[in-house]
């Protein structure tokens, strides 16, 4: 599903040069779930959102789907990416001004579906994500893990093939933190591919595979010895 | 998509409510003011549009030589619409026109009416007054028919049908209503309240009509509008064809323009007949104002919807990583403004029938909102909307939707300066603005003051004058024991006209044989003008009770040895290379008799400020149309009550209509003080928006320094520093809004001076008062956010660290 080979990121400001990522060659399949850590500052976030396709890389090859997709313009990245891509972040980034059936029916929006099957999928998807009964309430009204279960609901409405998590699990208590991770790893069992980003060694583990980085580069891939569910 | 998009931009606009109403108020009061506006230049724009044959109608101008100076002027000689119509194939009609200030009565009502029209039977044909009673061919034709206006209709005679009743006009003409008409629009020259037939006038016969005694309005009525420019061509021609007829002769001359009907108003040099034209430059200058205005507040939106960019980062971060598209965002933001745009829009139309009536008394115009509600307007009004909220949204949604998602979600735009450059800019443009509005406006005033406060020569304060007529004058000794010497009454004057702005035309010349003869103005007076409105003598004495009695025997011809002594002023005793000493008892000839000079008038001004003093003659007369009388001022209601009742049993024929001579010279600059108010108003409302969009981004750029001002409050800076470094980057920018706006403002106002002969010179206080005003306000919009923060504790805000 996913190669990268050599890739690159170099941040230049008028002084300095910060390479964030160098000569970063990955490969993920379908179904799998990779969990990439490393200390701050070590490239985590821009492999994911390059990954993501949030971001373009300053050299190197990445294939997503079997196509190159490194020199895409932000049109071309942002058709795969909403056709693709689901997103879970550690603030959530939920949007304040709109509800959670809203803010979950965004992608749906984005992929032009029509509203009648908006509303079902939305609905289905909440209910999944046990949100039904808050469906009307904004952001603001809820607890952090309710919020991050509307972030989950809104990466996987769109079903996407790939399910890319920034420390999701970061700005929560360890309660509502193992709920995420079953949830994300329910999803994998369902078939979809997951790359998550995160500091905790507990959450990694709940993958099947754990890519460390140090200053930009993979310093170890190792598989994780036993399903934690 | 659109649902969506509208109501998270609804959304949007409702959780920032602070930024919203101050977007909202700018739009507000920028398309109010430009509605207004809208709908003035639209009156001018149409002036006399309703006319159906408008585009067929021509008003004819003469142009004259004559005793070596030459004019033109906006009447012709009784003679031309028949000679015209008479000789020149492309004339399908014509029409004289004059207007009369009549005193009319009906049973015991009495008024005096200052649009009392005269006009040929043709005036139907011409112009599209819609008739509500009578034929248009028909209610003119006869002597002594009169044509109502409807509102004279109801005053006059209220539910009774006026047709065939009788009204007696003037003094012993009784004229017959054969007519009413609809009133006249507002944007119409012609303004009648009465039209009477032309044949009634003595001037209608066939004997009297001549080239000169240029009184009447013409009118041609063309077969064909194109023919127009060929036809003006043939005049200089056809008129010394008749040079036997005009006494046209070596450098006298005597021709006609023809100036388009839908012209006259807003292009014409030539003055309007029965009221002020408009001018063109004043709607290029009222556009430019209107487009200020809204361009003041659509930077006020630019500015708030970009300093808000930091809060909505995220939002479209993660719209963006969701899959929305640049263009998507775009709409959605454009959105916002289009929203507040249909918003201001509704209000501003709802306002501007609570504020017209305002705006039409502060200039004087008789504007209707219903305009607004027409569809041509309706499409219009939905053009400008749109094209106010591509220009106010933008800008704001191009920036807004070109955050890109990874930097967004990093946390890179959290305490951006990107845009800052744009919204100082902005503020700089709007302060700048104001500045040159507020320089303007102490410069206009300035100069009004000056006028008003300018020693004339003569005195003008508590003289009231009153029109009058035969019958009054010949009473006149009678009012004078009646009312002089009581309440407070000093003095009594027979005049032809005010000193304020006296036009009579005559010629003189130094030489007694009258060659060389010069235009000079001069005014028919009798023996008590110089003391009523208190005018020195630099030399000689003025006019006696024997010099009005002589001039009266001479005027009838019961003396013909008898020498007419006049007074002059000191520009004309200059002219003719004398000292006022020199000047005394000199016999000159004047309109062709030999005269003698009998005293020298100081100078004064009989005109407006805009000119210098011109050449004066004062000559005794026992008639005249206006009674000048003065008050000491002490008990002005019960000079007048007194002066009212004697009036009434001396003169019943006519009516006690007076004005005060401060009024008549203050409507001679009706449009200079319509400036000042325009200033005024305008400079007032751009300071106000430009506050607001400076209280809106203060608020915001402020606030993302709050983690700086903790920071340099556990460093030990107090208050005052803190508030003087928050205020004062935005106060900077005043500063240089002020430098830009310096010579901009001395430039323009130096421009207007210059149309006046005596003017003040711009002063150095109107730059530092503008300067101080322009940085209080600013100052006030932003110590209140400055001072909040500086407030904060550091503590607190340094927490999240």
């Amino acid at each position: 599903m996913i190669r990268t080979n050599k890739l690159m990121k170099v941040y230049r400001t008028e002084e300095v040069e910060t390479t964030a990522l160098n000569e970063v060659s990955v490969e993920i399949k379908p179904g799998e779930f990779v969990s990439i850590m490393g200390p701050s500052g070590c490239g985590k976030s821009t492999l994911l959102n390059i990954l993501g396709l949030i971001d373009n890389p300053s050299g190197g090859e990445y294939h997503f789907l079997d196509k190159e997709v490194s020199k895409f313009s932000e049109r071309q990245r942002s058709q795969l990416r909403k056709n693709n891509i689901g997103f879970i972040f550690q603030s959530f980034n939920l949007i304040d001004e709109l509800t959670v059936f809203e803010n979950v029916e965004l992608p749906l929006i984005y992929t032009k579906v029509s509203s009648s099957d908006r509303k079902k999928r939305v609905d289905d998807v909440l209910d999944k994500m046990n949100m039904m009964h808050r469906r009307n309430h904004f952001p603001q009204q809820l607890s952090g893990g309710q919020q991050q279960r509307v972030a989950v609901a809104r990466a996987i409405v769109n079903n996407p093939k790939l399910i890319l998590a920034d420390e999701p699990t970061g700005n929560l208590d360890s309660a509502n933190g193992d709920d995420v991770m079953k949830n994300l790893v329910h999803l994998n069992n369902e078939g979809a591919t997951i790359i998550m980003v995160t500091h905790s060694q507990y959450c990694a583990e709940f993958g099947n595979r754990i890519i460390r980085l140090l200053d930009g580069q993979v310093v170890t891939e190792s598989m994780v010895a036993k399903q934690m569910l | 998509m659109w649902k969506s998009q509208i109501r998270l931009a609804l959304r949007s606009l409702w959780k920032n409510k602070l930024n919203t109403t101050i977007k909202l108020a700018g739009f507000i009061v920028g398309i109010t003011s430009c509605l207004m506006i809208m709908l003035f230049i639209q009156q001018e724009l149409n002036y006399d549009a309703f006319h159906e044959k408008g585009d067929r109608l021509v008003r004819v101008v003469m142009e004259y030589g004559m005793a070596g100076e030459s004019g033109i002027v906006n009447v012709t000689g009784n003679k031309v619409a028949p000679a015209f119509k008479e000789d020149f194939a492309e004339v399908a009609n014509a029409c004289r026109v004059i207007e009369y200030n009549q005193v009319v009565k009906f049973r015991e009502q009495i008024f005096e009416e200052p649009h009392f029209y005269y006009a040929d039977s043709t005036f139907f044909e011409l112009f599209t007054f819609p008739l509500l009673q009578g034929e248009p061919g028909e209610v003119l034709r006869a002597p002594d028919q009169v044509v109502l206006a409807e509102r004279m209709a109801k005053k006059y005679f209220g539910d009774e049908d006026p047709i065939g009743k009788v009204l007696r006009v003037g003094t012993d003409n009784n004229y017959t209503v054969s007519g009413i008409m609809q009133d006249p629009p507002a944007a119409s020259q012609l303004k009648p309240d009465f039209i009477g037939s032309f044949v009634s006038l003595r001037d209608a016969r066939a004997e009297r009509l001549t080239w000169w005694n240029a009184n009447y309005a013409t009118y041609l009525l063309l077969h064909n509008a194109e023919s127009r420019p060929g036809l003006e061509a043939k005049i200089p021609e056809y008129m010394r064809r008749h040079a036997n007829e005009t006494g046209s002769e070596g450098e006298n001359y005597l021709s006609y323009r023809l100036e388009p009907l839908l012209e006259v108003h807003l292009h014409s040099p030539v003055p309007g007949n029965f009221e002020p034209n408009g001018d063109i430059r004043y709607i290029y200058i009222l556009s430019a104002i209107g487009l200020f205005i809204l361009l003041i507040s659509t930077s006020s939106y630019i500015n708030l919807a970009t300093a808000v960019s930091t809060e909505r980062a995220k939002e479209i971060g993660v719209q963006k990583v969701l899959g929305a598209s640049r263009g998507q965002l775009f709409w959605q933001h454009l959105a916002e403004s289009m929203v507040l745009t249909g918003l201001a829009l509704t209000a501003s139309i709802a306002l501007v029938p609570l504020f017209l009536p305002f705006f039409n008394s502060l200039f004087d115009r008789q504007l209707s909102a219903n305009v607004l509600l027409g569809p041509a307007f309706m499409g219009g009004l939905f053009l400008f909307g749109l094209s106010t909220s591509l220009l106010a949204g933008a800008y704001p949604a191009t920036v807004l939707s070109g955050f890109e998602p990874f930097r967004v979600l990093k946390g890179a735009y959290k305490h951006s300066s990107s845009g800052n450059l744009l919204r100082k800019s902005l503020i700089v443009f709007q302060f700048a603005i104001s500045v040159i509005l507020v320089i303007s406006t102490l410069v206009l005033q300035g100069q009004m003051q000056y006028i008003q406060e300018k020693k004339l020569g003569y005195d003008k304060s508590h003289v009231l004058a009153l029109r009058t007529d035969q019958q009054v004058v010949e009473k006149l000794d009678a009012l004078r024991s009646e009312w002089v010497g009581q309440k407070g009454i000093q003095s009594l004057s027979l005049v032809y006209e005010t000193p304020v702005h006296i036009k009579g035309g005559y010629d003189i010349s130094r030489s007694v044989n009258g060659e060389h003869a010069k235009m000079v103005t001069a005014l028919p007076a009798d023996e008590h003008f110089l003391e009523t409105v208190n005018i020195g003598l630099a030399a000689g004495s003025g006019i006696s009770k024997a010099d009005v009695e002589i001039a009266a025997r001479l005027g009838s011809g019961s003396d013909t040895t008898s020498t007419l002594s006049i007074l002059i002023n000191e520009s004309q005793a200059r002219a003719f290379g004398w000292t006022p000493e020199e000047a005394l008892r000199q016999f000159v000839s004047f309109n062709g008799r030999r005269v003698q000079i009998k005293g020298v008038m100081k100078d004064f001004h009989f005109a407006s400020l805009h000119e210098p003093i011109g050449n004066l003659v004062v000559f005794p007369t026992s008639w005249g149309n206006t009674l000048m009388a003065k008050l000491d001022g002490r008990d002005i209601p019960g000079a007048l009550q007194y002066m009212e009742s004697k009036w009434t049993q001396l003169a019943p024929h006519r009516p006690f209509t007076y004005h005060f001579l401060d009024e008549e010279f203050g409507r001679m600059y009706a449009s200079e003080w319509q400036a000042a108010k325009l200033a005024t108003t305008f400079s007032w409302l751009a300071i106000l928006l430009a506050c607001l969009a400076l209280f809106g981004v203060s608020s915001y750029s402020i606030v993302q320094r709050s983690r700086e001002v903790s920071i340099r409050k556990v460093l030990g800076a107090s208050m005052t520093s803190i508030i003087s470094l928050l205020s004062g980057s935005f106060l900077k920018l005043v500063v240089w809004s002020f430098l830009a706006a310096m010579p901009v403002g001395w430039y323009l106002m130096h421009q207007w001076l210059q149309n006046f002969t005596y003017h003040i010179e711009i002063q150095w206080w109107m730059f530092t008062l503008a300067a101080l005003l322009a940085l209080g306000a600013a100052f006030l919009s932003v110590s209140v956010q400055s001072i909040r923060t500086a407030l904060v504790n550091p503590a607190e805000e340094l927490k999240g660290e």
